[in-house]
């Protein structure tokens, strides 16, 4: 019997470790389970109230989201990974809890009231509670919002506007992203692939690398695209075409800096054709041995130059309407 | 053209070569001529000025060159910009274009002509451009053995717009000297890569440096010349003459770019020169391996050396990447990584993309600049690929990257039009030098003797292209030669006429003087810059500190004369962003930024009685965007929006907007101008509100004829410790609202 006391006295202090578990410190509380489950606590209003009531010595981020395919937020199920990824490490980056800071999720459907009280019409809504008690206290209970405005952000913009919020001399626990192991290996795979199919296929390869025709092919093609404008469609994202409010379509846009991008590629093709043109009148047109054969190909493409040219002048007095000069057929 | 091309046939066989080359002098002279000649619009249409923003500080910095002599150009610390911090002018600028025109100067006076160094500065863009014609000639003679080609690339050198935009007399920028030195440097280094020489070599390096004083633009040189080099080897075309060429072109560059302060060490420190650096250590391996091959042969042993080389370059480069992560080589700047990356500067930089000369490209700039010759430019290229020498590869890789980074960026066409000159010469002399030959085939008998020689040609190029694998025979027909030629007669001659419209109609404008038509046709000059610019010089302290946007700081700093916060040199970004936010808050947040800076004077242009659309109000978003950059909180670019994300500015104007100091500034007493409530805004077509905004803490000093620049003075304290607003409201006679006296202590007023 003596020896089952002693056990029992030993356990005491354990006992008093496993209570520690449930303190009343909702800080403590949330910081441990969100430690445990490894990513940003899942909220319902009941815990969310709980959380976020208003005597608080820590801060709450929180993040209102409807991550439920019916409601067809597609910001949302993009921006939620990077969430994760903040809240895990952040609260991770934090050890001894010197930021105070609790990340959480609350999703529409657990916590419909919430939503309802705060009369949400768009998610996701970041919001930022700072903390009403302790030194970092603000007057202001409000918390701050975040509207994802300008699109989907990344975890570390979402850090930079955290970090703005929360009190200055507090550390900022950096993003740090889990190696994508698998993304590793494919890609060390592939290149090793690559260069193995390389040195296997080598003979048949080298004739086709060193052919003269395959280079000038690519480097006309690349002087072709960028001289008509295709950096520029990259860039600004433009239309392919337009409509033009009439149920017809608009192939060429109004104004002498913008353009769609079938437009570009319109201008591609004249150009193409012209350089054609000039290189059969130039390189072809001398080596044809028949001279009736040449004097119909010099009719032929002197013809095609003419009348191409004249379109694209006509296209640009579209684009351009001062531009006086003009060729007859357009 | 035609005509002396034909010349040149004929002179053939009756004199010598002494007649062609004498005419083949005049012509380029005529060529200089016609280039310089049709960069005078502005001249004879406004007057001997400077234009636009950035040669007005070149200007500024010439003066001071002449009057202050080399050394002290070189040590100069300039306080009278970037106020309260200054800007070590002589280490951050460079210096070519200021010491070209200066030395010009001093000739001069020693030849007993005394020019005014600001005529010098205006003409020194056009009498460039004649020696760049000379260069684009020497550059075309090289690749192709037709002397017409060379003088076709000239003529279309000297007067193609793209090159004109940046080189019009008063146009004092960089550029103006730059594209000669580039195409000649260019011309240098193809003749040294042909005869394997020193000299060349050397030369090549010398106006290497000379255009590394002169432009930044000299890091496209830096990495095409490694990049021509890199890519011969690649295809297997190493030569001893390759190696001499490029080490003492390499060498002897380096040490002579880094002798600019502004440079300084950055060839061996910074990601972009490091291409060059690599080539340098790749061809000694080469030549080595070469050098050993010549001595041992053995095929195990070739086997072996291929594979050191290799893995030396592997084990290079992988140095190279490492050495930038971690941090000895300095990155990529900005402004070149947005060259790749071409997203980067609009999240990350928002001044380098709010500048309108960095914006992509679309079609109708190309075909507006280039004419023609954008289309036979694919056909020059394609040329190339013919017999394909180490010249020509050149020419292709200049093709395709020029037109890369000029449908990146607008400003640089400026680079891409000496090739496409060169390009679309040499396929256009193609088809004159065939069309124009007097002489005729006959079927038969010049078929067979042709034959034999083709054979021949076939067995000696394997693998040239398609379209020239049969032998040449000539053009039978009179009938075809004429139409040919007569159609090209067309297409040069609506190539002169495009030119010279749009150099007259597009890059003939000052900018600093704007000109518009009167209704009886006449021409009506508005000249509100300048009025406003001698107003400052003539009514404010020789110390007043003018605050605008970075746009005008050049302007201010050579026209008015009177220290400015900020200018067209953008290298302090957080300094630009400080006058963005005080530009972009109400006056409450502005005054103190502004009493910080000690601004005396603000100056706005706004272009809404005119429709001048150029103005403020138009710019403010990337004053917004970027004070914002560094000031997210308490500047907000959604604020200015309204709701449904319009940008306005007239009553549906956000209150934010309505609240900032530049709205206030742009439309202050606008609507005392028109009947009530009828104030309209002719730039953004929108009607202003019939209350007008008030001004508290600055008062309007000045307003310009048609009212482009207004000048606001900033207050000083209020003499009885109010703050603006009350002091203002009481002037007004309004009684205060809150009758409640002040209790406490009364307080020093510290400031």
């Amino acid at each position: 019997m003596r020896w089952l006391q002693l056990l029992t006295a030993s356990l005491l202090p354990f006992t008093a470790l496993a209570a520690k578990k449930s303190t009343g410190d909702r800080f403590q509380d949330a910081r441990a389970k969100s430690l445990s489950v490894g990513h940003p606590l899942q909220l319902d209003d009941a815990s969310y109230a709980q959380l976020t009531k208003a005597p608080r010595d820590y801060g709450v981020a929180v993040l209102l989201t409807a991550l439920e395919a019916r409601f067809g937020c597609a910001l949302c199920r993009a921006f939620q990974p990077e969430w994760d990824v903040l809240g895990k490490s952040w609260t991770k980056g934090d050890k001894d809890a010197k930021t105070r800071l609790i990340f959480a999720t609350l999703d529409f459907v657990d916590g419909k009231n919430t939503f309802q009280s705060m009369m949400l019409q768009t998610a996701p809504v970041l919001l930022y509670f700072h903390p009403t008690l302790g030194p970092n206290a603000k007057v202001d209970t409000q918390p701050v919002r975040f509207d994802f405005t300008t699109g989907p952000q990344s975890a570390e913009q979402i850090h930079a506007w955290i970090s703005r919020q929360a009190p200055a001399d507090a550390p900022k626990p950096s993003v740090s992203r889990p190696i994508n192991w698998v993304k590793v290996i494919t890609v060390t795979v592939a290149v090793l692939g690559g260069i193995t199919a390389l040195a296997v296929t080598s003979p048949y390869l080298i004739p086709i690398v060193q052919n003269r025709n395959l280079w000038a092919a690519i480097s006309l093609i690349a002087v072709l695209l960028f001289t008509s404008g295709y950096m520029f469609n990259h860039i600004r994202k433009t239309p392919y075409v337009s409509g033009d409010g009439k149920g017809g379509i608009n192939y060429f846009a109004s104004g002498f800096s913008n353009q769609y991008g079938l437009e570009s590629q319109i201008v591609a093709a004249i150009y193409g054709v012209l350089a054609f043109a000039t290189i059969s009148l130039a390189l072809k047109v001398p080596r044809i041995k028949d001279p009736r054969a040449q004097s119909f190909a010099v009719i032929l493409w002197t013809g095609v130059l003419f009348g191409m040219y004249s379109f694209l002048l006509s296209v640009f007095r579209m684009k351009n309407g001062g531009y006086p000069f003009w060729l007859p057929p357009f | 053209m035609a005509a002396a091309v034909e010349d040149g046939q004929f002179l053939k066989q009756a004199t010598g070569r002494n007649t062609r080359g004498l005419l083949r002098v005049i012509i380029l002279c005529l060529i200089a001529g016609a280039a310089v000649s049709s960069r005078l619009f502005s001249v004879i249409r406004f007057e001997s000025i400077i234009h636009e923003f950035d040669p007005w500080f070149n200007f500024r910095a010439t003066k001071y060159l002449v009057q202050n002599g080399f050394y002290s150009f070189w040590d100069w610390f300039d306080d009278r910009t970037w106020h309260p911090l200054g800007r070590v002018t002589g280490g951050t600028l460079y210096p070519g274009l200021m010491v070209t025109s200066g030395a010009i100067y001093h000739l001069l006076r020693a030849l007993a002509m005394p020019v005014d160094i600001r005529n010098i500065c205006v003409l020194l863009a056009p009498a460039f451009s004649g020696l760049t014609a000379f260069a684009t000639y020497l550059l075309t003679s090289e690749m192709v053995p037709s002397p017409s080609a060379g003088l076709l690339a000239a003529a279309f050198m000297g007067i193609t717009p793209g090159y004109i935009s940046r080189s019009v007399a008063g146009s004092y920028d960089n550029e103006a000297i730059a594209i000669f030195l580039l195409v000649f440097t260019f011309f240098l280094w193809i003749k040294a890569v042909k005869n394997g020489s020193m000299f060349w070599g050397a030369l090549a390096a010398l106006f290497y440096g000379y255009m590394v004083s002169a432009w930044g633009g000299y890091v496209f040189i830096t990495n095409l010349l490694p990049l021509h080099a890199f890519v011969l080897i690649c295809m297997g075309r190493y030569s001893p003459r390759l190696y001499v060429s490029y080490t003492s072109w390499y060498a002897l560059g380096t040490l002579a770019s880094m002798q600019i302060p502004f440079v300084g060490f950055l060839p061996i420190r910074s990601s972009e020169h490091m291409s060059a650096l690599g080539v340098f250590g790749l061809l000694q391996l080469v030549a080595f391996v070469d050098w050993v091959r010549a001595q041992l042969p053995g095929k195990q042993f070739q086997m072996l050396l291929r594979a050191l080389v290799l893995a030396v370059f592997v084990i290079g480069v992988g140095g190279l990447v490492l050495l930038t992560v971690s941090g000895v080589i300095a990155p990529w700047t900005g402004r070149f990584y947005s060259l790749w990356d071409t997203g980067y500067a609009k999240i990350h930089i928002p001044i380098i993309a709010s500048v309108s000369e960095h914006q992509p490209t679309a079609w109708p700039a190309f075909f507006f600049d280039l004419s023609m010759m954008i289309w036979l430019f694919p056909a020059g290229v394609y040329m190339c690929f013919r017999t394909l020498t180490d010249e020509q590869v050149f020419i292709v890789i200049y093709a395709v990257l020029a037109s890369y980074f000029a449908g990146v960026m607008v400003r640089l066409m400026l680079t891409l039009t000496p090739i496409v000159c060169v390009a679309s010469a040499m396929a256009f002399s193609q088809i004159l030098d065939t069309y124009l030959d007097a002489k005729t085939p006959k079927p038969a008998t010049e078929n067979a003797s042709a034959d034999t020689a083709s054979v021949a040609a076939a067995a000696v190029l394997p693998d040239g292209l398609r379209s020239t694998r049969n032998p040449i025979v000539g053009i039978y027909s009179y009938a075809s030669k004429v139409t040919v030629v007569g159609a090209s007669a067309v297409y040069l001659l609506l190539f002169v006429l495009h030119c010279t419209w749009v150099t007259s109609n597009a890059y003939s404008s000052p900018s600093v003087v704007l000109a518009s038509k009167l209704p009886d046709g006449s021409q009506h000059i508005i000249d509100d810059y300048r009025e406003a610019y001698y107003w400052l010089r003539q009514n404010t302290p020789q110390n007043a500190k003018i605050m605008s946007w970075w746009d005008y700081g050049y302007q201010i700093g050579g026209m008015a004369d009177r220290p400015t916060l900020v200018d067209n040199n953008t290298w302090n970004n957080t300094h630009i962003a400080t006058v963005g936010k005080a530009m972009s808050s109400r006056e409450e947040v502005s005054y103190p930024i502004m009493r910080q800076h000690e601004v005396d004077y603000v100056l706005v242009v706004f272009g809404g009685l005119l429709g001048y659309s150029g103005d403020d109000i138009n710019k403010f978003l990337w004053m917004v965007r970027i004070a914002e950059g560094i000031w997210p909180d308490e500047v907000k670019e959604r604020n200015f929006f309204t709701p449904r994300g319009e940008y306005r500015v007239d009553e549906e104007a956000t209150p934010t907007m309505k609240a900032s100091l530049m709205y206030k500034m742009s439309y202050y007493n606008y609507n005392a101008l028109f009947p009530a409530g009828q104030a309209q805004d002719r730039v953004r077509g929108a009607r202003l509100p019939a209350q007008g905004p008030e001004l508290s803490t600055i008062e309007e000093a000045f307003t310009s004829e048609n009212w482009i620049i207004r000048i606001y003075k900033v207050k000083d304290l209020d003499n009885f410790g109010r703050d603006h607003q009350s002091a203002v409201s009481f002037d007004k006679g309004h009684k205060k609202k809150r009758s409640t006296k002040r209790k406490g202590p009364r307080v020093l007023r510290v400031e």
